[in-house]
């Protein structure tokens, strides 16, 4: 095959461009979250997309691992930031440390990883988040919880799921059970796989009988309602006072009026160390991917020299919005404003005024074959051209056409 | 809700396969009367998608289908992000290092060569093995009939899965070194797994035949 025709610039892997029906998907959503983030007195900040590398790695208190690197001009290594949760808490512990606390915070930003070779990953992920640091204890995980429930309804999701956890919970009734240090690694490292079979192998070699080795066997599987905490409470023994958390969280959803949509689920895990207590994943049934995660992480900000407790969470904007589109409400926008025919050179004083009062004008050049198309493929509504005894207006809505005078009578 | 969507594997486990689903309750006459139709409902609204073993992970960890049945070979190699729910104990099989039955040249090529060289279609399981074991390897990637490559001299070595270990025979192959077993294993996506919870563990258990 002959093909004369120059290579399309392409762009690196992961990366790709939003195009403008994408962009007003988004901006809806965004302002559909910045409405319940200000509902909960929540503010913004923004932080840089490049860090220093090696700060970012003693807060995490690990490598990287796949980041964008680069090096400033002391050939000291940088990062695009690959989360934005570690960046935040920098900025509260440094810039904010003299705040009495709580403080509330929301962000919208990308984050940055290279895709794994092979797979069509993004390269940057839009994301959306909010932290609550300096309050401790089931309220403090309460209101992320419905923050994060009226932040992803009011994007439009209409059938959530937050299946919430409890590091400190799985470890009680671990501790409970009497499972060794060195197998606890292990089952950590399944859990954070998903290998639910090798954490049974791994479970089948610890030393315990009766119904404390079925729950050991069954604990990743452990999801429902406040009947699953029951369960493992009663079984294993001095989990009480986890669960005892655990319990008034979920008593103070059902106020908030979320429980429903609240599940408990013992085996959620992160791969990230810097979590400490409720870990969460917001999910809906349209997507495959989890709409959000979050959790309790009270070790992180004493890195950055200013201990606090902190609870957070980061919304996926990308798959929130895939979620909205195979859920059917991301429809087409309702076709508005008004094209102009020889808009760019004349007429200019009516325009200005109907756009002062909100009406959008789209000015084509004098002559513009087929303007009706235009107005068709960006969604304008009316297209107009002047003749002799004013303007021709077609409505494209229904097809009706008039005749005005003035360019203010087009819309009434 | 939306029915319950089951990728299955053509291939070598799909037999298997349908048989668990038939033990465990499922109506698969479906699957008889397919043909060559890779999507079919059965008559109480569970969905059967068809595909190569290789894209059973694919599928369900994009949420096109709910669970999925997979060699464990399979998922080793790919490292998808799914739940692994259950060992179904049925597909048996090794993933094995093999070479001539007669003369294994895998200490000669290292010495003389530094590096030996090795055909498979399993390149992730290939290179890391071998990395693991402290030697050099340099790994072809072949699509099939793997057992060709040591025989017209593309490769010192195979890196494949074995069932039965015939096949090898019949090319004069032998296995050197067993990398690991594999048999069938239930997959579920992230989000089906929280969303359908009971339904899915359930599922789990009727197919391991627990329940």
């Amino acid at each position: 095959m002959t093909d004369l025709r120059p290579e399309p610039p392409g762009l690196p892997a992961g990366a790709r461009d939003s195009l403008p029906t994408e962009s007003e998907e988004l901006g809806a959503i965004e302002t559909g979250l910045r409405g319940a983030f200000a509902a909960y007195g929540y503010r913004e900040v923004a932080t840089p997309v490049l860090e220093y590398a090696d700060v970012l790695e003693t807060a995490i208190d690990q490598q990287l691992g796949d980041v964008y690197r680069l090096f400033d001009d002391a050939g000291r290594v940088m990062v695009l930031r690959p989360d934005i949760t570690v960046p935040v808490s920098r900025l509260i512990a440094t810039r904010m440390s003299d705040h009495s606390g709580p403080i509330r915070v929301f962000y919208f930003g990308r984050a940055f990883r290279p895709p794994p070779p092979g797979t069509p990953g993004a390269s940057e992920v839009r994301q959306a988040g909010a932290e609550l640091v300096g309050a401790s204890g089931p309220a403090a995980d309460a209101e992320l919880i419905a923050l994060l429930h009226r932040s992803l309804s009011a994007a439009g999701i209409g059938d959530l799921t937050i299946a919430i956890g409890d590091i400190s919970l799985t470890e009680a009734i671990l501790d409970g059970i009497g499972v060794p240090r060195e197998i606890r690694t292990r089952l950590g490292r399944a859990l954070a796989a998903r290998n639910l079979v090798e954490w049974q192998e791994i479970a089948a070699a610890v030393n315990v009988s009766g119904p404390m080795r079925e729950l050991l066997y069954e604990l990743p599987a452990q999801r429902g309602g406040r009947e699953v905490l029951s369960k493992v409470c009663q079984i294993a023994p001095g989990a009480e006072p986890a669960c005892r958390d655990v319990s008034q969280l979920l008593t103070l959803l059902e106020q908030y009026g979320i429980a429903e949509d609240v599940m408990l689920d013992v085996g959620i895990a992160r791969d990230w160390p810097y979590y400490s207590g409720v870990v969460l994943e917001a999910h809906s049934s349209n997507v495959g991917a989890p709409l959000a995660v979050g959790g309790r992480y009270d070790r992180l900000a004493e890195r950055f020299g200013t201990p606090r407790p902190a609870v957070g969470c980061a919304i996926d904007l990308d798959v929130l919005n895939r979620a909205l589109t195979l859920q059917g409400t991301n429809g087409d926008r309702e076709a508005s404003g008004v094209v102009v025919v020889d808009g760019l050179d004349h007429h200019l004083a009516a325009a200005e005024s109907l756009r002062a009062r909100g009406v959008p004008i789209v000015c084509l050049p004098s002559g513009q074959s087929d303007p009706a198309e235009f107005a068709a493929r960006d969604g304008w509504r009316y297209v107009v051209e002047p003749d002799a005894q004013g303007f021709r207006v077609l409505d494209t809505r229904d097809g009706s056409s008039k005749t005005v005078s003035s360019l203010e009578d087009v819309v009434a | 809700m939306k029915p319950l969507t089951v990728c299955v594997p053509r291939g070598a486990l799909l037999e298997g396969s349908v048989a668990r689903l038939k033990a465990a309750g499922f109506d698969v006459s479906p699957f008889d009367e397919a043909g060559r139709r890779l999507i079919f409902s059965a008559p109480d609204g569970t969905v059967f998608v068809t595909t190569r073993p290789t894209d059973v992970p694919t599928y369900v960890q994009a949420g096109a289908a709910d669970v999925g049945i997979v060699g464990k070979d399979v998922l080793i190699e790919r490292q998808p992000d799914v739940y692994e729910m259950a060992d179904l104990r049925f597909g048996e099989c090794r993933m094995v290092y093999a070479t001539a039955a007669d003369e294994d040249p895998t200490s000669g090529a290292l010495n003389r060569l530094g590096t030996v060289r090795i055909a498979t279609k399993y390149t992730r399981v290939a290179q890391e093995y071998f990395a693991m074991t402290g030697r050099q390897a340099e790994v072809v990637k072949v699509n099939g009939s793997v057992e060709l490559a040591p025989l017209v001299g593309l490769a010192h070595g195979i890196v494949d899965l074995v069932a039965t270990g015939q096949t090898l025979r019949e090319n004069g192959l032998v296995a050197r070194e067993e990398i690991f077993e594999s048999s069938a294993r239930l997959i579920a996506n992230r989000v089906s797994h929280k969303v359908r919870a009971a339904e899915l563990d359930a599922l789990a258990a009727r197919l391991s035949g627990i329940s």
